[in-house]
């Protein structure tokens, strides 16, 4: 794409009037063979235990049963694991969490199937189980030995500080509450071959974990995936659902659909880390951190799964968009007997960035300063203070004109004024305001998975048939990559259809995650079109003795100089000629290296930026509040489709803003979860949003490296534009205290916390 | 007249469902028979509206048009009425209804699984209302859950309708609607399917003919609890009798000083009454569930259910209701005080049913009610309290108070009350009758809120009342 060439183009998501009118097919809508049978899983009771007898003498003769599978039926490797081994499909011996899968059934209806799991008998012998931090901390209970980075001489910097403080604090857990639940079906074919398809971000991952399942080859093993109806994280791996299904199929010998039931699906799939920071920070009379040593501690449940990685996200964020010389951080992976923690939106960034903001609030609480002159004081520079804990250098940094730009447009300083007042008029009522930054690394920090593929034909009657390893799950990817492959054709939208992803079709692709399908795969599918275009235009330059012109691609014609060929004449020309209009296309992310073990390198590709602003109003006497007003200045770079970034920003936002307040996931001290069904758990609804939004893109945005259309993602980032929620709502806390102390508040931020909260200030200020 | 059948229009389309399986719930139908899958499966309990549907009745002649959720609805409640799925909307040409053309204009949706449950929710909203305010659109699809889109674009798309011409295709398709549905008026319904039993009579007169032969029935006022039984439990109800087909018991009678309210009114119904008595009683009952929820829930339901997170009943306590309840042959009014026994257990024999609940109307007393939950929209209460006095010089005169979700069941907090029987009205009054709650109320903590945080809410809140009482304005941020 020559350097000009950007499209910036609003229009619907390519699968908008489907989804408006139901015809849009997702896993479970898929149409069946007449000899398809239903599945259910068979949950463990236990969270911790030896499994000593399970009898499935009434599961069998249960009322439309056809066939059960148990561990017995696993002719390869029991495990899902998808870097680490841990992930056992059914387990052997002993159960680790409250809802692990023991056994399955397909029957003539998914009801029946899920009556029958119901009447297992089965006998466990107790042990003790570890669900919290604490516990696993006191246990010493890790999944890899605790991690120490390490930048300077923290503990020298601390100690000679003016100030210093120490305290700790807890991010929670989040359920994804993708609204299509976990979901596969899968068709048996000729020579043991599986047709899988299944709701999933990881169709490689999948094809591969269900041939070694089978002791097959990937080659014997075919996924696709349509769409997905949410993922957010919770479909990158969680990859339970379809290799029970296939094992189920293989078993009967029959098509198998499983869907689990909602409160199974939060039952036994893992959720978002919870995160424990116990910090000691020394800092100037301006807020200026001169030192910092924190200790990290994250729930990662009963196996690896991806806990290794999310945790050196979040060592990766623990600065935020700010330069901290002198740093320390111990990381420990805390073992527990709750489902696996899984990826979640932010990938332990977000985590990271949430204990670092609350200790720059708290740096200003003791200051008695405006956090918003902390935050400033702290940032990267472009020049000096550029240089991350892990030795990047941050070369894109546009965080303070961001700021500065957003706290104008918000008119911060005089509503933080009027805030004061208010406070200082009304009793029960209080508001506040807090404005937070944002900067996250774009990337898989595991090198190698920064790679992507495409498959893209064009017939011979001009019409483009597009495939690449992207997993289409709201964010419009296939929308944005089909507006490229079209502007790059000069072809309109409408000529570029993009099937669904298909591991026959692109192979070995990464997951669709870190927030960089549109970025690889599109550049994959850009090479596939330049490979064609290559051989078009040799075959015209030679057949009509053109030298040195470039081609140009522009509303249906190819154009050389003065000589113009219609796109689909010249198309079928090539074709009577034998030239090749197909080709697969590959791109591999350039300049990224990182070194885990020293923990240094240039993890990420480049970085986004953003900024938000939150107004709230709190009931200081029921802890209820209300979010006022948002504003939100976010760096998309030059978007493709500023429509589907910007639903991306505000859905993202609201995401992060229930993480932060009211989604809050309990187990109990036996290892039940009781918050499993939207009856208990609750995600934000629509009074929740807040009651003025203004969300703007960065216009200056551009994204400095080649990066397609010179845009920057807009998948994870916003989730974190909603810290500034949480710090609204301990602004509104701490004038309880007249801003003099800072308050005890742990995220989620619910009403019961905050009035907790307000109870300790309300304490402190009696004695 | 008794049918076996269901018998329902599928748009325009008339359809028999001869013996269906009483316990088969509309989703399911819908998916699994009529094989149209653009109605979704999202948590198999009301709490997502995924599978929202529209049902059309004839009232007055009238269609309305009301969205529920299809997965706690049993298939016999189709039965003389005219089923609209999301696949519906669109004309024979291809052409989205002005709804579905709004979410595509606005970029309402995302991964698209929540947006047919939207679409059904605005097609109901934008049909049965001449203007779209913001407060009937955030009510509207209170009970639809997006994850992806944050609901702004969706919000935006409900705005535009109000520049839509009202005229579809089902106002063109009107009068033919309204002749078949008249055709198939529904009858008494009596199904018998392998060992399970249902009974929708169409009058009270059958229905006590009914109770009188039987005892191991349950009452369908609604569903909306009993449904789960199914969905989550995964048993069957072997004898259901669906009371929501009495027209005799859906009415709210006004006369000078009560209001009189048939059990298996639709709260929805109810709440737009009560609304002109007690203001506090609407804002809470339409926090109660979302419009799917409250369009088949009803009162009655809601007190036979006595559930202690039931939220009309605290508030029904609170004016001192009285509990009409009928057997084949006898008839008797209890007090509500006196109603609820123990956790979801009541004074309702296995024979008897409530006719109706009578809500005196306490036109000089301050009435105040307050739900507190971890969600504002349709969320179960941490703690709901509702209060009414009656002041006089600055005194209170009289004074009753309940909480829900405070104990077993829902409770009047009786030694609270004695405190401030014929006390001042000052702070100190209230400070010092706050602490008998604890002699009253004895909460659990659960995943919803801790014991502590419950007491010490219930406890101001009605600091709150006298905040509002005292100031004349009310003191909350929702």
């Amino acid at each position: 794409m020559s350097k000009e060439n950007y499209i910036e183009e609003i229009r619907p998501h390519d699968s908008a009037y489907k989804h408006v009118s139901g015809y849009a097919e997702y896993t479970d809508d898929i149409n069946e063979p007449k000899n398809t049978i239903y599945g259910a899983i068979g949950l463990s009771k236990k969270a911790h235990a030896i499994i000593k007898n399970i009898d499935l003498t009434e599961v069998k003769k249960s009322e439309g049963v056809i066939s059960v599978v148990t561990q017995r039926d696993i002719p390869g490797r029991n495990d899902v694991g998808p870097v680490f081994e841990g992930d056992p499909i059914f387990p052997e011996k002993k159960v680790e969490f409250f809802g692990q899968p023991l056994f399955a059934v397909a029957a003539t209806t998914t009801e029946l199937a899920r009556k029958a799991v119901l009447k297992a008998k089965v006998t466990y012998k107790d042990l003790k189980p570890i669900i919290t931090i604490k516990e696993a901390l006191n246990k010493k209970q890790f999944l890899f030995k605790p991690r120490k980075v390490k930048k300077g001489n923290p503990s020298k910097k601390i100690k000679n500080s003016k100030n210093n403080l120490k305290g700790n604090f807890t991010t929670g857990s989040q359920e994804h509450f993708y609204l299509e639940g976990q979901a596969a079906f899968v068709i048996p074919k000729e020579d043991d071959n599986f047709l899988v398809y299944s709701s999933t971000q990881h169709p490689s991952e999948t094809q591969q974990l269900i041939a070694k399942m089978f002791n097959q080859k990937s080659n014997s093993i075919n996924v696709e995936v349509r769409r997905i109806g949410g993922g957010f994280g919770g479909k990158e791996t969680n990859f339970m659902t379809a290799c029970i299904c296939a094992l189920l199929a293989k078993k009967s010998g029959q098509p198998v659909k499983l869907r689990l039931d909602r409160d199974d699906d939060i039952i036994l799939t893992g959720k978002r880390h919870e995160f424990l920071s116990e910090y000691e920070v020394g800092f100037n009379d301006e807020g200026i951190i001169e030192g910092l040593k924190i200790n990290l501690s994250s729930n990662c449940g009963m196996s690896p799964d991806l806990s290794a990685a999310i945790n050196e996200r979040a060592l990766l964020h623990i600065d935020n968009a700010y330069y901290i010389p002198d740093i320390e951080v111990i990381n420990n992976l805390c073992k527990t007997n709750i489902p696996t923690s899984t990826a979640f939106r932010g990938f332990g960034g977000n985590q990271g960035m949430m204990a670092i903001e609350n200790i720059i609030d708290n740096i200003s609480r003791y200051l008695k300063k405006d956090p918003i002159e902390v935050r400033k004081k702290n940032f990267y520079q472009k020049d000096k203070r550029n240089v991350t804990h892990y030795g990047m250098t941050i070369e894109d940094n546009v965080i303070n004109e961001i700021f500065k730009n957003l706290e104008n447009k918000s008119n911060y300083k005089k509503r933080y004024s009027n805030i004061k007042k208010f406070n200082e008029k009304n009793r029960f009522k209080k508001k506040g305001i807090a404005i937070t930054p944002l900067k996250f690394g774009i990337s898989f920090t595991t090198i190698h998975l920064n790679q992507a593929g495409a498959l893209v034909h064009i017939y011979t009657d001009g019409s483009v048939h597009l495939n690449h390893g992207g997993i289409e799950m709201g964010q419009g990817t296939h929308t944005k990559i089909a507006q490229i492959v079209a502007n790059s054709l000069g072809l309109p939208y409408s000529l570029v259809h993009i099937s669904s992803t298909n591991t026959a079709k692109v192979p070995n692709t990464s997951a669709s995650a870190a927030s960089s399908t549109t970025d690889l795969n599109g550049a994959a599918a850009l090479n596939a079109v330049a490979k064609i275009k290559l051989n078009l235009e040799k075959f015209i330059k030679k057949k009509y003795k053109i030298y040195n012109q470039e081609a140009i691609y522009k509303d249906q014609y190819l154009i050389f100089g003065n000589r113009q060929f219609e796109f689909k004449s010249i198309i079928q020309e090539a074709y009577l000629n034998r030239i090749s209009l197909s080709s697969s296309g590959f791109y591999s992310t350039p300049k990224i290296n990182f070194d885990k073990k020293k923990f240094r390198g240039r993890p990420f590709y480049y970085f986004c930026y953003g900024a938000a602003v939150s107004e709230v109003t709190v009931d200081t006497l029921t802890g209820e509040n209300i979010l006022e007003r948002v504003d939100i200045l976010h760096d998309a770079g030059k978007p493709i489709n500023p429509a589907l970034e910007l639903g991306q920003i505000e859905g993202g936002f609201v995401q992060g803003q229930g993480w932060l307040t009211i989604e809050e996931l309990k187990w109990k001290s036996d290892g039940q979860i009781t918050t499993f069904s939207p009856s208990t758990y609750k995600i934000p609804a629509v009074s929740d949003i807040p009651k003025k939004f203004n969300v703007e893109i960065f216009k200056e945005g551009i994204n400095k490296e080649k990066v397609v259309n010179k845009a920057k993602t807009t998948g994870e980032p916003p989730l974190m534009l909603a810290m500034s929620v949480f710090y609204a709502i301990k602004d509104a806390v701490a004038s309880i205290g007249n801003y003099q102390f800072a308050p005890e508040l742990n995220a989620p931020a619910t009403p019961e916390r905050i009035l907790m909260s307000i109870n300790k200030i309300k304490n402190k200020i009696k004695n | 007249m008794i049918s076996s059948s269901v018998k329902f229009l599928l748009n325009d389309k008339l359809i028999v469902i001869k013996n269906p399986d009483p316990n088969q719930t509309l989703l399911n139908y819908i998916r699994t028979e009529l094989k149209k899958t653009g109605t979704k499966e999202g948590c198999s309990e009301g709490g997502c509206g995924a599978c929202t549907i529209v049902l059309g009745e004839l009232v007055d002649n009238k269609i309305e048009y009301k969205a529920i959720n299809s997965c706690i609805s049993f298939v016999p409640s189709l039965n003389g009425k005219q089923l609209i799925i999301v696949e519906d909307l669109v004309s024979q040409n291809g052409k989205l209804h002005p709804v579905q053309d709004a979410m595509v204009k606005f970029h309402g949706s995302q991964c698209g699984f929540c947006t047919p449950g939207f679409v059904m929710s605005l097609f109901s909203m934008f049909k049965n209302n001449k203007s779209l305010n913001n407060e009937l659109i955030t009510d509207s699809i209170s009970g639809n859950l997006c994850r992806c889109t944050g609901y702004r674009p969706i919000i935006d798309a409900a705005k535009s309708l109000n520049k839509i011409n009202k005229n579809d295709q089902f106002s063109k398709n009107k009068n033919k609607v309204i002749q078949q549905l008249k055709k198939i008026k529904p009858k008494n319904v009596y199904i018998k399917k392998d060992d399970k039993l249902y009974f929708s009579p169409k009058n009270i007169k059958d229905l006590k003919g009914i109770i009188k032969k039987h005892s191991n029935f349950s009452f369908l006022a609604g569903g909306t609890d009993l449904s789960l039984k199914v969905t989550k439990e995964r048993k069957e109800i072997p004898f259901i009798i669906d009371l929501k087909e009495i027209n005799e018991l859906d009415f709210i009678k006004v006369s000078k000083n009560y209001l009189e309210v048939g059990s298996a009114t639709p709260l929805i119904k109810f709440e737009k009454e009560i609304k002109k008595y007690y203001p506090d009683f609407y804002s809470v009952l339409k926090r109660y569930g979302s419009v799917q929820i409250r369009n088949v829930g009803t009162i009655g339901g809601n007190i036979a259910t006595a559930s202690p997170i039931g939220d009309s009943l605290p508030i029904l306590l609170s004016l001192n209701a009285e509990v009409l309840i009928e057997s084949f042959n006898k008839r008797k009014v209890l007090p509500l005080n006196h109603f609820f026994l123990d956790y979801r257990k009541t004074k309702l024999k296995k024979n008897e049913f409530i006719h109706s609940i009578k809500i005196p109307l306490f036109k000089k007393n301050i009435f105040k009610a307050f739900k507190i939950s971890k969600r504002f929209d349709d969320d179960i209460s941490s703690v709901c309290g509702s209060f009414n006095f009656e002041i006089n010089n600055n005194k209170i005169k009289e004074v009753y108070i309940a909480y829900g979700g405070m104990a077993a069941v829902p409770k009047r907090a009786k030694a609270c009350e004695k405190i401030l029987k014929n006390k001042p009205l000052t702070i100190n009054t209230f400070d010092q009758a706050k602490n008998y709650l604890e002699k009253d109320l004895s909460p659990i903590g659960d995943m919803r809120a801790s014991k502590e945080y419950r007491l010490e809410i219930a406890k101001n809140l009605l600091m709150k009342c006298f905040v509002e009482i005292n100031s004349n304005k009310l003191s909350r941020v929702n």
